[in-house]
């Protein structure tokens, strides 16, 4: 009888041993889940804490195709030629840009491109926050002339899938530094932007061209644009812009030859109901000093001419924004007129004006579809006693372009 | 040079100080998100970056459309959920 009291008492007591264990294995268990997950979590939130510094990645990629015609009309003799391809300057661009923000005072933008050019670099350049309405960057940039290449060119911003001629001098980018910032003036505001940079070369038939890192001179050239936006929705904006430097090569001919430019922009977005309506317009002046220019049939003898050219777009874009349909209130319709005045007399150049009408169909906010048609109409203003005359030439071009803000 | 930068940073700050409306002042960030974005492209989503990203893109984009600086800290203010 004792053995079985004895033997009652270890089955009672051994399942009570036996859960304890388990349980103390289990707790054992659960506190190692919940040590790995905490210090998971720990780890999560060191990475995500602001830091100093920040890294990130934007960009554009844009693609399309392009097809159409050129026509050539050469002493009653005309040319044509077809082309249909996927992808040009203006329909393709792989173009991840890099934003490295240290604190809250410098701003490092690298913006690498692979187009038809083949692989280049769109920017490279460092920003100093220096104080409220004083930016100041150094480096390799988009240069402060006019708003198209600074503001409005990039795909995912264009409604249209080409640039506006005429646009190509002064040089989009430079290297330089710059001096920037906006303030307010009771309702309205206005901004400016300043920058020293290496220019362009004069070459020897009057053509302009960036020098890129090596100047050809001593001299620097300055470019400037200041902004007023004269109401306090900021609904208007109206620029004025100008550059000058020196552009010929140091020792040569054209050692004191100076460029002058001039260029006044307009940018506005208005509501219509049941539109948003968006017109840009730019209009640039180009002077160089007069010069002798080397003969390009008889290098031993010069010319020279007046070389002063003008270029001008201006673009109005109609989007049924304030419509309840969704497909219809993210089309976008545009029209786009613009103009390029060559010198007269000079071994090159052509009077070209420019209709551009496309449709964009936003899907969403940073990506859009785009089919534009534009065709151009080119005389040649080349003096014929010296160069070769080139005619009138007529393009007649398609484009379907792809673009997204990476 | 820091003199230089120092005097600057004053005078603008003295210039941009003294002029400004209350109407402008009075803007929320929401506000000048619809006006000053619209000027160049599509406004923005606020969910297509974090708050840190904002930041960066805000100066960015003050780079690029001379925003104010106070412009810049609303817009992405607003855009952060903040």
């Amino acid at each position: 009888m004792k053995s079985f009291k004895i033997f009652m008492a270890i089955a009672a007591v051994l399942p009570l041993l036996l859960s304890t264990t388990a349980a103390m294995a289990q707790q054992t268990t659960v506190d190692s889940a919940l040590l790995d997950r905490v210090s998971a979590l720990e780890q999560q939130a060191a990475e995500a804490r602001p830091g100093e510094d920040h890294l990130m990645v934007a960009g554009v990629v844009t693609m399309g195709l392009v097809t159409g015609k050129t026509t050539n009309t050469l002493g009653g003799v005309v040319t044509t030629n077809r082309t249909s391809s996927f992808g040009n300057a203006d329909t393709y661009e792989f173009s991840p840009m890099l934003l490295w923000r240290h604190g809250d005072k410098f701003l490092m933008e690298f913006e690498p491109s692979f187009n038809n050019d083949g692989l280049g670099v769109n920017w490279a350049d460092v920003s100093y926050f220096a104080a409220p309405g004083l930016i100041l960057r150094a480096g390799y940039m988009v240069i402060p002339f006019g708003i198209y290449n600074k503001r409005l060119a990039a795909g995912w911003i264009d409604k249209l899938a080409t640039d506006p001629i005429g646009l190509d001098i002064p040089n989009s980018t430079d290297y330089g530094v710059e001096a920037m910032g906006g303030f307010p003036l009771g309702n309205m505001k206005w901004s400016y932007d300043v920058g020293v940079f290496n220019g362009m070369q004069l070459l020897p038939d009057g053509e302009l061209q960036g020098v890129g890192i090596n100047d050809n001179n001593i001299n620097k050239t300055f470019s400037g644009r200041l902004g007023l936006l004269p109401f306090s929705n900021s609904s208007l904006e109206l620029g004025v812009s100008a550059l000058t430097g020196k552009v010929g090569d140091e020792g040569s001919p054209f050692a004191n030859a100076r460029a002058n430019m001039y260029a006044f922009d307009l940018s506005t977005v208005q509501k219509i109901n049941p539109f948003s309506v968006n017109i840009k317009a730019q209009y640039n002046i180009v002077n160089v000093d007069r010069q002798n220019y080397v003969n390009p049939g008889d290098s031993t003898q010069t010319y020279s001419y007046n070389n002063h050219s003008t270029s001008a777009f201006g673009v109005i874009s109609l989007r049924p924004s304030y419509v309840d349909d969704k497909v219809l209130k993210n089309m976008e319709l545009s029209f786009r007129y613009a103009d390029y005045i060559a010198p007269a007399n000079s071994a090159w150049g052509s009077n070209t004006n420019q209709v551009t009408e496309g449709l964009a169909y936003w899907m969403n906010w940073r990506t859009v579809l785009k089919l534009t048609h534009e065709t151009t109409n080119g005389n040649s203003t080349v003096n014929q006693i010296i160069a070769p005359a080139t005619g009138n030439t007529k393009t007649d071009y398609w484009f379907i372009q792809f673009s997204i803000l990476l | 040079m820091g003199i230089l930068i120092t005097g600057v940073a004053i005078l603008l700050v003295s210039i941009s100080g003294c002029f400004t409306s209350k109407e402008v002042a009075a803007k929320t960030g929401v506000q000048l998100w619809a006006e000053n974005c619209s000027r160049c492209h599509n406004t923005p989503s606020p969910a297509a970056f974090s708050a840190e990203q904002w930041k960066t893109v805000g100066m960015h984009m003050q780079t690029r459309a001379q925003l104010t600086d106070v412009e810049r800290d609303k817009i992405v203010a607003f855009l952060s959920g903040k």
